[in-house]
């Protein structure tokens, strides 16, 4: 029993971590509709942020996630302006040119990194990095407990920020339909901005939470943009509710996984239910959830 | 009389250009010498530290007059830890850069790979930190007896016993014809290596295990790499030597977030011992996440790699403490020459070195040993000379011989090293140690 709980714990924990990373991906989804294929490049970019102000000036991790997430919105927002929506304007043979450019832009940042820092793996190790409390016999890592913290209070805000401000109710009119919203009187270009920024904000956080616990090294990117994509097909390609779900059943899978079968398939357990969903319930748990 | 003048301009052109390729000229020229190490990567920290022994080798050898009056330079190829690169920068290496011979080879999977190259070309490469078997058992080079291999493992999995004996019957087949393409590499079999292969990594910790701490349960942990799958694979011979029950031996991929799950199995199934292969960022968040669970064996023991590295310590804390490895050197050996390689290396370069460096160090001399003994400079005489090598390293006796399938190879004891008061000593064997081990180990209170 102890050992149920313990990985129901520790995939519950993890799920955590993914849905923010996932929300973020699905986010950009639903208002451009494209899969942004960088979103585990921009995470590294954060962390190296992150990185840099632990290793240079001593800041804790977790406040310096006041500099990450600002330092990656903009460059979010950078992105958008002056890479994505350029292509849009372009007559082009392919409609995807968008994705294709996230792939290059994920390639560059991951080699910027790379000539700045090197291919060394990197970490931040605080007091309180192996911190733990035990209810009963099962163990909580005191970060990861303080992660899921912080990503339920990041959901809290990005949902009252779509429902309740202005910005936000124009991003979701985008999402359901652009040119709708743009006769409405809804700058749609500014809004794809904002939209990317944000997500990439998103992520910046989830890749700053994980600094204390994990390390860090330029290629770490590409598996995380896998699992934001897997995360985001369970959930439903745009929906927000979908990215939580898909997060936490994908950290429980991993864990169950370990557990119960091997811990060698842990990536592939991901994979499969990725396929799986697919076949069985295209739209993912969006078609139940609705929203 | 125009002419008459070209004609005496490109008399002269052609007479330096001639002198110029001399042999004189070439003899001031330095030997290069080709070095494929991880410097990026997840491998960066063991490169690293083997680069800087090289050089450091490198340099002093240069100092006494090089070999033969000639200079020895040193092409380090980054090799990134990838198995595909590592090939290139090797073809590189031999191709464009005219090397002579090839050094370095770390990790297993990118070792076996360059191996290949090296071997098509017989050309000589004096492997000093790739461990697997296989790398210097030229029956695992030849198409079939890659096949054979790949076959053995379907075999395992296998229940029905009309298939099994099927199978078994391609394998003899596969077998004999791998027998027959050998003798094709044979003669122009170019690999030797300098550290033991990791079916004896943990020779030393047998002892160890048999004598002090007499588990009568493993798990074994490993990562799903040529090294980590091989060393498993040779642990689980060694329990059952020593009559250990294997309650549970368990891959992971590199690079995972989270080990507790898998931590909380084998916490679950209560093992006397637990075994780990392991990378050292894999080796530290083992570690450190097996504090969290706390978890309390009798034993946390390590196959040398992650769990020896100066890094080890700074990343895993005061979980790194008490844990127990098996290691291929330690400076407090009595081999000549040890202490002093640790002492300069620290002076040099202000942190600690251990038997990752040591394998660099002592590759370097044997290569500047080869490399004034052979004939030429040609990949033949260079192969006849490192067969024929015999000295004395500060990693130990160089001399290389034939065991278990295995050619080239150099015959070695292993260790075991003991993380105490965050100082990486050398507990056995019993007689050649100054410290004393420590045990049995209360973990929950070691880390509080």
């Amino acid at each position: 029993m102890d050992l149920f709980l313990q990985t129901l714990v520790s995939g519950f924990l993890k799920g955590g971590l993914y849905a923010l990373i996932g929300m973020g991906m699905t986010l950009i989804m639903g208002v451009m509709g494209i899969i942004n294929l960088a979103h585990g490049q921009i995470m590294m970019v954060g962390m190296y942020i992150t990185y840099s102000l632990f290793a240079l000036y001593g800041v804790d991790p977790y406040l310096s996630l006041f500099v990450s997430m600002p330092a990656i919105f903009v460059l979010g927002v950078t992105i958008q302006k002056y890479l994505l929506n350029p292509l849009l304007r372009a007559e082009t043979i392919l409609p995807e040119n968008q994705v294709l450019m996230t792939v290059g832009v994920g390639m560059v940042l991951t080699e910027v990194m790379r000539f700045i820092f090197t291919s060394d793996y990197k970490s931040a190790r605080t007091s309180y990095s192996n911190a733990t409390f035990f209810l009963g016999e099962i163990s909580f890592s005191v970060p990861l407990v303080i992660d899921l913290f912080i990503a339920i209070m990041m959901t809290v805000a990005l949902f009252l920020f779509l429902v309740k401000t202005d910005t936000g109710k124009s991003i979701r009119a985008t999402a359901q339909d652009k040119e709708a919203a743009s006769l409405m009187g809804i700058n749609a270009e500014r809004i794809t901005y904002i939209t990317f920024g944000l997500g990439s904000a998103l992520v910046a956080a989830a890749g700053t939470l994980l600094m204390p616990i994990f390390y860090l090294f330029p290629d770490i990117g590409g598996p995380f943009t896998r699992k934001a994509f897997v995360i985001c097909v369970l959930g439903g390609l745009g929906s927000t509710v979908g990215a939580i779900f898909g997060g936490i059943t994908l950290g429980l899978a991993e864990a169950f996984g370990a557990t119960y079968v091997a811990m060698e398939f842990e990536d592939m357990i991901g994979l499969v239910m990725f396929i799986l969903v697919l076949l069985f319930l295209p739209g993912g748990f969006k078609r139940i959830t609705k929203i | 009389m125009r002419k008459l003048v070209t004609l005496l301009f490109m008399g002269f052109i052609l007479a330096g250009s001639l002198a110029l390729t001399s042999e004189q000229a070439r003899a001031a020229d330095p030997i290069k010498v080709g070095i494929l190490l991880p410097i990026t990567g997840k491998h960066a920290k063991f490169g690293e530290i083997e680069k800087l022994s090289f050089e450091m080798a490198v340099a002093e050898i240069n100092k006494k007059g090089g070999v033969n009056g000639r200079l020895i330079k040193l092409i380090i190829e980054d090799t990134t830890g990838k198995p595909d690169v590592g090939r290139s920068a090797a073809e590189k290496l031999i191709s464009q850069d005219k090397v002579v011979m090839l050094g370095g080879g770390y990790s297993s999977s990118v070792t076996a790979a360059t191996a290949g190259v090296a071997i098509n070309k017989g050309f000589p490469f004096l492997v000093n930190t790739g461990s697997a078997d296989i790398i210097t058992q030229p029956t695992a080079h030849t198409p079939s007896g890659k096949k054979a291999a790949k076959l053995k493992k379907s075999l395992k999995k296998e229940k029905d016993k009309a298939k099994i004996a099927k199978i078994k019957k391609e394998i003899a087949a596969f077998q004999a014809r791998a027998d027959k393409e050998v003798e094709r590499i044979l003669p122009r079999f170019s690999i030797f290596r300098l550290n033991p292969p990791v079916s004896e990594y943990a020779s030393g910790l047998e002892g160890f295990l048999a004598e002090v701490v007499k588990p009568k349960t493993v798990a074994i942990l490993h990562e799903n790499s040529l090294f980590g799958t091989k060393g498993a694979a040779s642990f689980e011979k060694s329990a059952k030597r020593l009559g250990i029950k294997v309650l549970l031996k368990e891959g992971y991929d590199a690079g995972a977030v989270d080990f507790k799950p898998l931590l909380a199995k084998v916490k679950s199934k209560n093992p006397d011992l637990v075994y780990m292969v392991s990378y050292i960022l894999d080796a530290s968040l083992l570690m450190n996440q097996s504090m969290e669970l706390k978890m309390n064996p009798k034993l946390f023991a390590g196959a040398a790699a992650g769990f020896t590295l100066p890094e080890f310590k700074e990343n895993a804390g005061k979980a790194s403490e008490k844990v127990v490895s098996a290691t291929l050197w330690h400076q407090s050996l009595p081999l000549p020459g040890a202490k002093e390689y640790f002492d300069k290396f620290r002076k040099k370069y202000n942190r600690d070195t251990e038997y990752h460096g040591a394998e660099a160090y002592s590759a370097a001399y044997v290569i500047a040993d080869v490399l004034k003994r052979a004939k030429s400079h040609k990949a033949k005489d260079i192969r006849t000379a490192l067969a024929q090598t015999d000295m004395m390293t500060v990693f130990g006796p160089v001399k290389f011989v034939s065991y278990k399938q295995m050619i080239n190879q150099n015959k070695l004891e292993t260790y075991v090293v003991q993380w105490i008061d965050g100082k990486l000593r050398m507990i056995w064997p019993k007689n050649l140690s100054k410290t004393h081990y420590v045990y049995p180990v209360d973990w929950l209170k070691e880390r509080k």
